[in-house]
């Protein structure tokens, strides 16, 4: 099964979040949960990104590529990055994967990589 | 007849390269001489080290007391191959490193105590260490474990070392990760830093003495605080620093 | 709305405390008690963000108020990350704003060093969005590498840039009795020689360690009363002008523009127009600088240079505590030290001391409006201060 992230569409006026938030930011007008879950698309632009040195616990590697994409429909996603020398504005295309292993239980989120 | 118990207790160093001394500049600008000890200045060097076996934070006192062992051990000739380099600031002692060579292929990293802070001159020192094993000694490779969760984070994670599970460490039978020789010529960028040689008024100045370091770390200044401070209400938590001479108890 | 002096301040050194929290929040508020002479109290806030999860303790506030011994005056606890220390001020002024008390003490205090820097990083990055943020491993050095990065290509910020901050500010810290880090440190060591890779290595690139502002215990406090207890007291006459907050995105990706920081923009216009000043008339200020970027954004942002062209003022000397509007005199985050909920306390007791004309070695020249921002999560809750001399 594949596994997607979601954004939200707001039933009142089609304003769409990424991440979730309870009211929607353009109208203010929604019920609670009158949000329309939308897969989020996958490909998009490299904005910015950094080589993370110094890790959290979970992480036993030397060093982590994390970035900000501006995906195709305007959304923007923070995600890891498999790319061997990221260069802002590159195209990139995302999958959703494991991120972080805790102690006992396994995170997906999106890893993005040169498209 | 005299039985010379001493030739029976000595173990015989074999002859290793010396390691040549290096300097580099520090982050404050000033530069720092990295330079190779006999058991002659084992002496000088022992007092600064003392002090730190009453400093209950950072494991200080545990490194500064099997420094203080394995320093020893050396200048009584009771181990074999050790060796132990100082690093120095401007005469005074910034921190001191030391391993042994187990045999011509294989290194066992001992201790990496840093007295000056905030110059990262543990990182230098333990670079330095590495240098001498692998790019002087020609090994092919270093075993090394870490007592404390930021040596762990710097050495294991930093230059993923390999695990060697198997190879109980000299350092109380810990199992070992391994810097190899493929793992040094990766990171050879980090870990060969520094010049030589060292200017001639630089290295005599640092061979000139080993200068009591200026900031050393202190133990708390106030000790009650402190075993509070680790949620010990009968205050005992922290060992009390021995009286000073000519004070009671 | 009545008016609102400080009256008491007092610090401890930021560094490694070995105090318990509460004794590293109560000594700063002993000290302010004495600074001022008042006795008592009538409400008590506690800036503080770690002592649940570092220090495994609840409710700080309430043992903060007793062991000064200043039952039964109320007392809470404000946490809103490292923008807690102004947070809280602002709520001590809200309260002799509004005529509610005539005295409060307002006290922060952190103590992250208990334990271990795996720890203390994984707390602060709990600041982060869960979902969108977190899991990937962000970290606040993370957020800010991104952020550098953009504004290097945008605005020509470079390396140099950032490690001139952090030399003034050490610079600075030299001549602060109770700053975290008495180092000196030269651009050379830092980016040139042969050794700048180990001297300062990269952290979350284009960031490196000496962009970083350490890992820091302490305690401050100030007393905030209305103009009659003031005037009583036999101090200088410093009054909390302006106060002013603002919100934004909690993910970082949400901001309009991935370069601006638009809650210290709003927040510092709102501190500026409550006092009824502009930047111009700011003699000296307090920015908070966890990363060296930030002072550069922070400068311009709150109006004391055009966006984008705050590292040209660095260049000129500008921000130096000789110049024309010096920008941490105290060493700032970077090496007066974060001990976080503290902060910003930190930076008013700074501000404080400097219209009192006590800031000795690192007196600003005619300092008689001062400034700080106080950055919260990253740049998501901004609070910043202005102060007036009125005597």
């Amino acid at each position: 099964m594949a596994l997607e992230i979601y954004a939200y569409r707001c039933r009142k006026c089609g304003a769409v979040h990424y991440p979730y938030r309870m009211v929607c930011r353009r109208c203010r007008q929604n019920a609670h949960n009158e949000f329309d879950p939308v897969p989020l698309p996958r490909r998009g632009r490299l904005l910015t990104f950094t080589i993370l040195h110094t890790l959290p616990p979970d992480f036993n590697v030397a060093k982590l590529g994390l970035g900000i994409v501006e995906l195709e429909d305007g959304l923007r996603v923070t995600g890891q990055l498999d790319i061997a020398e990221p260069k802002a504005g590159m195209a990139v295309q995302g999958s959703v994967e494991v991120v972080r292993r805790g102690e006992y239980e396994k995170t997906h989120g999106l890893v993005f990589r040169k498209a | 007849m005299a039985v010379d118990l001493e030739k029976l207790l000595r173990p015989v160093d074999h002859p290793y390269p010396p390691f040549e001394a290096k300097f580099m500049k520090v982050a404050s600008g000033e530069d720092m001489v990295v330079r190779q000890i006999t058991r002659d200045e084992v002496p000088d060097l022992l007092p600064h080290i003392e002090p730190l076996l009453h400093v209950e934070r950072d494991y200080y006192d545990i490194v500064a007391a099997r420094v203080y062992a394995e320093l020893l051990a050396y200048y009584r000739h009771r181990v074999q191959d050790e060796y132990v380099l100082v690093a120095q600031i401007d005469g005074e002692l910034a921190a001191v490193v030391n391993g042994r060579f187990v045999n011509p292929d294989v290194g066992m990293s001992y201790h990496t105590l840093a007295l000056r802070r905030g110059l990262r001159v543990g990182a230098h020192a333990f670079a330095a260490k590495m240098e001498y094993h692998i790019d002087i000694a020609k090994q092919k490779e270093v075993l090394i474990v870490a007592e404390s969760p930021i040596g762990f984070r710097r050495w294991m994670i930093e230059y993923q070392l390999e695990k060697r599970f198997e190879t109980p460490h000299e350092l109380g039978g810990v199992p070992s990760y391994a810097l190899t020789r493929a793992l040094f010529d990766r990171a050879r960028n980090t870990l060969v830093v520094g010049r030589r040689p060292v200017p001639g008024a630089l290295l005599r100045k640092a061979q000139a003495a080993i200068l009591p370091p200026s900031n050393p770390p202190k133990p708390p200044a106030d000790p009650l605080a402190a075993a509070r401070a680790q949620g010990d209400p009968t205050n005992a938590a922290v060992l009390h620093p021995p009286p000073e001479k000519g004070k009671g108890a | 709305m009545r008016e609102v002096y400080v009256v008491g301040i007092g610090i401890t050194s930021f560094s490694r405390l070995e105090y318990p929290l509460s004794e590293i929040a109560a000594y700063p508020a002993m000290m302010a008690l004495a600074d001022c002479g008042l006795a008592g109290v009538d409400q008590v806030y506690v800036a503080n963000m770690g002592a649940a999860r570092i220090n495994r303790q609840t409710g700080l506030a309430s043992a903060v108020v007793d062991t000064l011994s200043l039952t039964p005056a109320g007392a809470a606890l404000i946490e809103n990350g490292p923008a807690s220390g102004a947070s809280a001020i602002k709520e001590g002024f809200l309260a002799v704003a509004s005529g509610v008390h005539d005295v409060v003490l307002v006290t922060g205090a952190e103590r992250m060093r208990e334990v271990n820097n795996l720890e203390a990083t994984d707390f602060v990055a709990t600041l982060s969005h869960p979902l969108a943020e977190y899991i990937y491993g962000i970290t606040l050095p993370s957020l800010a590498g991104m952020f550098t990065r953009l504004y290097m290509e945008r605005y020509g910020v470079t390396s140099r840039h950032l490690a001139m901050v952090a030399v003034k500010n050490h610079d600075n810290a030299m001549l602060n009795p109770f700053a975290h880090l008495h180092q000196k440190i030269t651009i050379e060591a830092l980016l040139d020689s042969p050794e700048a890779l180990t001297n300062n290595p990269y952290v979350a690139e284009p960031l490196r360690f000496f962009d970083m502002c350490p890992v820091s215990d302490g305690g401050a406090c100030v007393i905030l009363a209305a103009a009659d207890v003031a005037k009583k007291v036999k101090r200088p006459l410093v009054r909390l002008a302006g106060v002013g907050q603002a919100t934004d995105t909690h993910a970082v990706q949400e901001r309009e523009d991935p370069t601006d920081l638009l809650a210290v923009r709003r927040a510092a216009a709102k501190s500026f127009e409550m006092a009824g000043v502009k930047p111009p008339d700011v003699n000296v200020a307090e920015l908070h600088d966890a990363f060296t970027i930030l002072e550069i954004v922070e400068s311009e942002e709150v109006g004391f240079f055009k966006k984008g062209e705050g590292h040209l003022a660095l260049e000129r000397g500008e921000t130096r505590l000789t110049g024309r509007i010096p920008i941490n005199p105290s060493g700032g985050l970077k090496a007066k030290g974060h001990p976080v909920g503290a902060t910003g306390i930190g930076q008013a007791h700074e501000i404080v001391t400097q219209l009192r004309g006590e800031a000795k070695k690192r007196q600003a020249k005619n300092a008689k409006v001062g400034f700080t921002c106080n950055f919260g999560g990253f740049g998501n809750n901004v609070v910043c201060l202005t102060f007036i001399r009125e005597d």
